[in-house]
């Protein structure tokens, strides 16, 4: 008897040590949350912080197939905010979602669905005006009637909220976004000339406001020229010497998602020079396959290249085309 | 007691089977619960990582590292991490959150921040984002003088190239010249610091202040004529005109942007007044050159006695300039279904940079009469804008909206006459020496006010229906021009028209359908009296008293296409449709057509677009997709090749006068088409739990391919087209190029919070570009000074590792 006893006391020393050492790692190992939530434990909630969200995450748990939860890590996280939302502030009561309906199959939808899955979405109107109750102003001053809003894009088809990295707001993934819909541009990133876009160092919304403009193609500026001169504004002046169509349209030549002639130009001089000039200098002449290269050439022709034509073409000389400060730059050469 | 002692003997005993028991199954549960918490935290909580390796590079290409720092073949360090922290973590009650990054911190592409807040409450941030852009590593020069210097000068034995030939010719440079050459490096390098803040002193009312200083170095490659002038300092010498050089110009160039916004929202309105302010200003107010170039020297002359003494030449830079904004905006909701929005601003854009003054540049030897009217331009451009938008839900179905804007340029710069020493050497009149020229400036001021009436009827609840109609109207003018230059612009107001209707459907089983047709007409209102004065140079005497080159100088009957009458259609569609919980197709398309009116210039345009792209989600940790774009393009040019008598015959006191004398002569006509056709094709797929969970893999497959064609026919002589004669007509080569990529990208999870980085990138460009025979020795034109500049193909690769560490 006494050898058992001392094997079931020894079972229980082991036992015991053992999962005092489980405890004590796994203790280890949520230590910095455990801090961290001593921290928050001593921070006064706020009236957002009641916990009202507690009716939605005891379903929607950590087991959902897209993690829900993890809005905790953004901005509508932030419960010691006073502004921040609960799920019901976006998706609204939902209380047939809550209570469910006896007469049907699974639960109903909650009052606004952001994402066709088992439920239908909701209209995009209802869908960002339940975001713009809150968000408006500065940005989105201009949301309604803009393109996306006139196009049935509500936020929720750019921005995931319950993710904690937003793509929409980084960098390095911006475009990926953008690109879903915007497929020339996608193309055109690809060409020989671009902005940095590949390389996340301009992206779309440093042109562009997708909230709503008051210029054009949603730029962040009301003018294309304002716009390109936030990053060029060695090419604002003005100028002594000015070149009409550069103080109207930067896109009069350019062409700023990707080109295959550089630097992200519409067209090559002479080509290009020639769809505005036909009279000064060689703006009248015709430039043909020798004026080129040799790569057309006939064998055993002439190929020496014209300077008018081949390389910067008109712009071998015409070098200031966005304009000349210089007394004698009246022709934009100096 | 004893008794009792037994009892409690055998109770101890339970109690250590109990215990062991207990022991064996319900700590194991504790444990697991243990392990929820974990995974709650982990997505309560960010995760943080601190990444570290090295980039292999096999090859040096300024084109593959244009901007990505991985220009240099060999070694690079892989520098990132992503540190987060705050209360306001876990859904508690705090507010504080903070961070720190770095990326790519071993490349010239690196970038770093912080950032700080109380939300609800104060935001500071500041970056620091470093970008160097690579533009050639084949360019060869023999100037002397460092990249994003100001000064270059010709080695003093490098001699002189001398006469321009008759017939077309290359350049021919001999041993001494060509031993002068050497590369460089060419490319630019912007660092961008910025500081922002906000502050919301209550729910209703905050201001936000940001500032970001651009930063840029080194230079880029401009083209420059030369003068065939008189070189006043060197005491002789005439130097041959519009020889031409391949310079590296300065960008030694700063940019402090502020921008102040003070944010008041209430119950129905909202209201932000914000002030912007830009101030550029550049390091260098010139730049010179030596010159090599020189009449009456053999073709590739060496010094001899005296020594070389070169023409130098001045090129300007970019004037320091400033721009400072005031700007409202702000919105009203009349109702839930009445709201309107709006903005005015006010810029002042003024540049007063003092004129360069010198050799070459002014013409000092000239009368005083004829110096500078002025030291510097004392520019000012007034900008102004105003947009306002109502926009009204009729009833459930309609929606209405009524826009207007403005956008005003109004140029108040002074206009003057300015003589200056001719680049062609050209000129001389009575009242001139030979080589001066004459012209006034034209201060371009332009203004633009938009109409737009929008209504959306949805037809029921999947259909709709919208039908939009703009009209634009821009007007351009010269403030105080000099006479006899009272007219500046040959189209000096168009107005247009746009009707479009949209169609767009979204079925309950994933099918969205989208089409739109525009139509656009645009009238010009024509000036052709107007002389532009960047045209109309020919005036080689001071006092005249009547324009003498209309049209801007262009053959009767050319208009400029960005200015003249024209006809658009455009159309646009898109289809999607989520064919199975894992399938989405996607089908876009778009068609353009412009017809211009004039008789000659830009005679039409047609581009045509198609998307196709397709998603497939094998399952939760596996994705495809793939994509296809196809782009074409072509526009028909028609212009004139001469004006038939002389530059004499072009300078009719009017237009009408100018017609009367000179028919429009359809032998002299002659056509150009460019075609611009574009194709794109990528796969992607990505994998998370491979290899027991433990491999993550991206994959990612492009190819494009693009092609610009010109072709030019001759419509009057066409003899001159023959073979070996294609000076004037025949299609140009190709301009083409080819990009393939292919990367990699993975991680494998050693431990629970380690992970290796691996990456495989190859890429392949395949540039053929007509653009660099204009300065390879061997095929550049006497009158180029080659540089050697190769296309930039290349084909790299790129292997990367690297070690990531996460925690929380």
């Amino acid at each position: 008897m006494n050898r058992i006893r001392r094997y079931l006391a020894a079972c229980m020393l082991i036992g015991g040590l053992g999962v005092s050492a489980t405890l004590w790692a796994a203790d280890e190992a949520r230590a910095p949350a455990a801090s961290v939530g001593a921290a928050t434990a001593k921070a006064t909630p706020a009236p957002a912080a009641a916990g009202k969200e507690a009716i939605c995450t005891k379903c929607h748990d950590e087991n959902e197939p897209t993690p829900l939860l993890s809005f905790y890590q953004t901005k509508h996280g932030v419960k010691g905010d006073p502004r921040t939302p609960t799920c019901q502030t976006c998706h609204g009561e939902s209380e047939k979602h809550l209570k469910g309906d006896p007469n049907i199959k699974g639960r109903p939808a909650t009052d606004v669905v952001y994402k066709k899955g088992a439920f239908a979405a909701s209209d995009d109107k209802v869908r960002a005006g339940q975001c713009l109750t809150c968000h408006k102003g500065t940005n989105r001053t201009r949301w309604e009637g803009g393109q996306h809003d006139a196009n049935g894009v509500a936020c929720n088809d750019c921005h995931k909220v319950h993710q904690p990295a937003d793509k929409v707001l980084s960098k390095k993934a911006q475009t990926e976004v953008c690109f879903t819909c915007h497929k020339e541009q996608r193309a055109q990133s690809h060409k020989i000339s671009t902005h940095p876009i590949d390389a996340g160092k301009v992206v779309c919304s440093d042109c562009h406001n997708p909230h709503g403009s008051a210029g054009p193609k949603l730029l962040k500026k009301a003018t294309v020229t304002e716009t390109c001169f936030t990053c060029h504004a060695e090419k604002r002046g003005p100028f002594l010497w000015e070149h009409q169509p550069v103080t109207e349209d930067c896109a009069n030549c350019h062409t700023p998602h990707g080109s295959n002639i550089s630097p992200l130009l519409k067209s090559r001089a002479p080509f290009l020079c020639q769809e505005c000039h036909d009279g000064p200098h060689n703006s009248k002449t015709p430039y043909g396959a020798l004026s080129g290269g040799f790569q057309a050439v006939p064998p055993g022709s002439l190929a020496v290249p014209n300077e008018n034509a081949a390389g910067r073409g008109c712009i071998n000389c015409h070098s200031m085309v966005h304009g000349s400060n210089h007394p004698a730059g009246a022709l934009l050469h100096r | 007691m004893e008794t009792c002692n037994e009892k409690m003997k055998i109770s101890l005993m339970a109690l250590a089977v109990q215990g062991a028991l207990t022991a064996m199954f319900a700590l194991p549960l504790a444990a697991y619960a243990a392990d929820e918490s974990e995974e709650l935290a982990a997505l309560k909580r960010p995760t943080n990582s601190v990444e570290i390796g090295v980039d292999g590079v096999s090859k040096k290409s300024a084109k593959f590292g244009e901007y990505t720092g991985l220009d240099k073949s060999g070694a690079k360090l892989i520098g990132n991490f992503d540190i987060r922290g705050g209360n306001a973590y876990d859904g508690g009650g705090g507010t504080t959150r903070w961070s720190i990054n770095g990326r790519d911190l071993g490349l010239t592409s690196r970038s770093a921040g912080a950032t700080i807040s109380n939300q609800g409450q104060w935001t500071i941030g500041i970056g620091y984002d470093e970008l160097r852009h690579n533009i050639s590593d084949t360019y060869q020069t023999p100037l002397q003088g460092v990249v994003g210097g100001n000064i270059f000068t010709l080695p003093p034995t490098f001699g002189y190239v001398g006469a321009q030939p008759l017939a077309p010719a290359t350049v021919t440079l001999d041993a001494t010249k060509l031993g002068a050459f050497h590369t460089v490096d060419v490319g630019t390098t912007r660092k961008n610091t910025s500081f922002n803040a906000g502050y919301n002193f209550n729910p209703q009312l905050s201001v936000q202040f940001g500032y970001n200083r651009l930063k840029q170095s080194g230079a880029k490659l401009m083209g420059s004529g030369t003068l065939g002038t008189k070189d006043v300092a060197a005491g002789g010498g005439t130097w041959r005109a519009e020889a031409i050089s391949i310079l590296m110009n300065p960008t030694n160039y700063q940019t402090n942007n502020i921008d102040l916004a003070l944010n008041w929202i209430g119950d129905k309105g909202h209201l932000t007044g914000s002030y912007y302010s830009s101030r550029f200003s550049n390091g260098y107010d010139r730049f010179t050159w030596e010159n090599a170039y020189k009449s009456g020297a053999a073709v590739s002359a060496p010094c001899g006695f005296p020594p070389c003494t070169y023409q130098t030449t001045t090129m300007s830079t970019a004037p320091n300039n400033d721009f400072h904004q005031l700007n409202v905006s702000g919105g009203y909701a009349f109702s839930s279904s009445t709201k309107l929005a709006g903005g005015i601003s006010y810029g002042r854009n003024t540049q007063n940079a003092a004129f360069l003054t010198g050799n070459l540049t002014t013409v000092p030897e000239i009368p005083a009469a004829f110096i500078l009217p002025q030291v510097s331009l004392n520019g000012l451009v007034v900008t102004r804008h105003a947009d306002l938008k109502l926009t009204h839900q009729a009833t459930k179905d309609l929606a209405l909206s009524a826009g207007f804007k403005l956008n005003e340029r109004d140029n108040r710069s002074p206009a003057n006459i300015y003589q200056y020493w001719a680049l062609n050497g050209n000129g001389g009149t009575v009242a001139l020496p030979a080589g001066i020229d004459v012209a006034t400036n034209a201060p371009y001021s332009n203004k633009k006010t938009e109409l737009e009436l929008a209504g959306d009827y949805r037809l029921d609840k999947r259909q709709s229906l919208r039908l939009a109609y703009v009209h634009e109207k821009i007007s351009r003018w010269c403030n105080g021009m000099v006479l006899p230059y009272s007219n500046c612009v040959v189209v000096p107001s168009n107005s247009e028209d746009r009707l479009g209707l949209s169609y767009r459907l979204r079925t309950a089983d994933g099918v969205g359908f989208n089409a739109s047709y525009t139509y656009a007409a645009r009238k010009a209102l024509f000036n052709h009296d107007a002389v532009t004065p960047l045209a109309g140079l020919n005036l080689n005497v001071v006092a005249v008293t009547l324009p003498t080159d209309v049209n801007a100088q262009d053959y009767p009957g050319f208009a400029a296409h960005i200015y003249d009458s024209r006809r658009q259609h455009l159309l646009k569609a898109a289809a999607n449709w989520q064919a199975t919980e894992k399938l989405d197709l996607s089908l876009t398309g778009r068609y353009v057509h412009d017809k211009y009116d004039a008789y000659l210039g830009v005679q039409n345009s047609r581009t045509t677009g198609l998307n196709l792209d397709a998603t497939y989600s094998r399952a939760e940790n596996a994705s495809y997709s793939a994509y296809m774009s196809w782009q074409r393009s072509r526009r028909d040019l028609r212009s004139g090749l001469s004006v038939p008598a002389n530059a004499a015959a072009n300078a009719g006191p009017s237009y009408a006068a100018l017609l009367a004398s000179v028919a429009l002569n359809p032998l002299s006509i002659w056509s150009n088409q460019l075609t611009d056709n574009g194709s794109a094709i990528g796969i992607r797929s990505k994998h998370t739990g491979l290899m027991n969970g433990k491999l993550e893999l991206d994959g990612d497959l492009s190819y494009s391919f693009d092609t610009t064609g010109y072709a030019t026919q001759l419509q009057y002589v066409s003899a001159q087209c023959s073979p070996t004669n294609m000076t004037a007509c025949g299609a140009l080569p190709d301009i083409k190029s080819r990009l393939l990529t292919l990367k990699l990208i993975g991680s494998y999870q050693l431990n629970k919070s380690d992970k290796l980085g691996l990456g495989l990138i190859h890429q392949k460009l395949t540039a053929d570009d007509y653009f660099y025979n204009a300065y390879l020795y061997g095929s550049a034109p006497l009158r180029i000074m080659p540089t050697n500049q190769q296309s930039g193909s290349y084909s790299a690769n790129v292997v990367a590792v690297s070690y990531i560490h996460t925690f929380r």
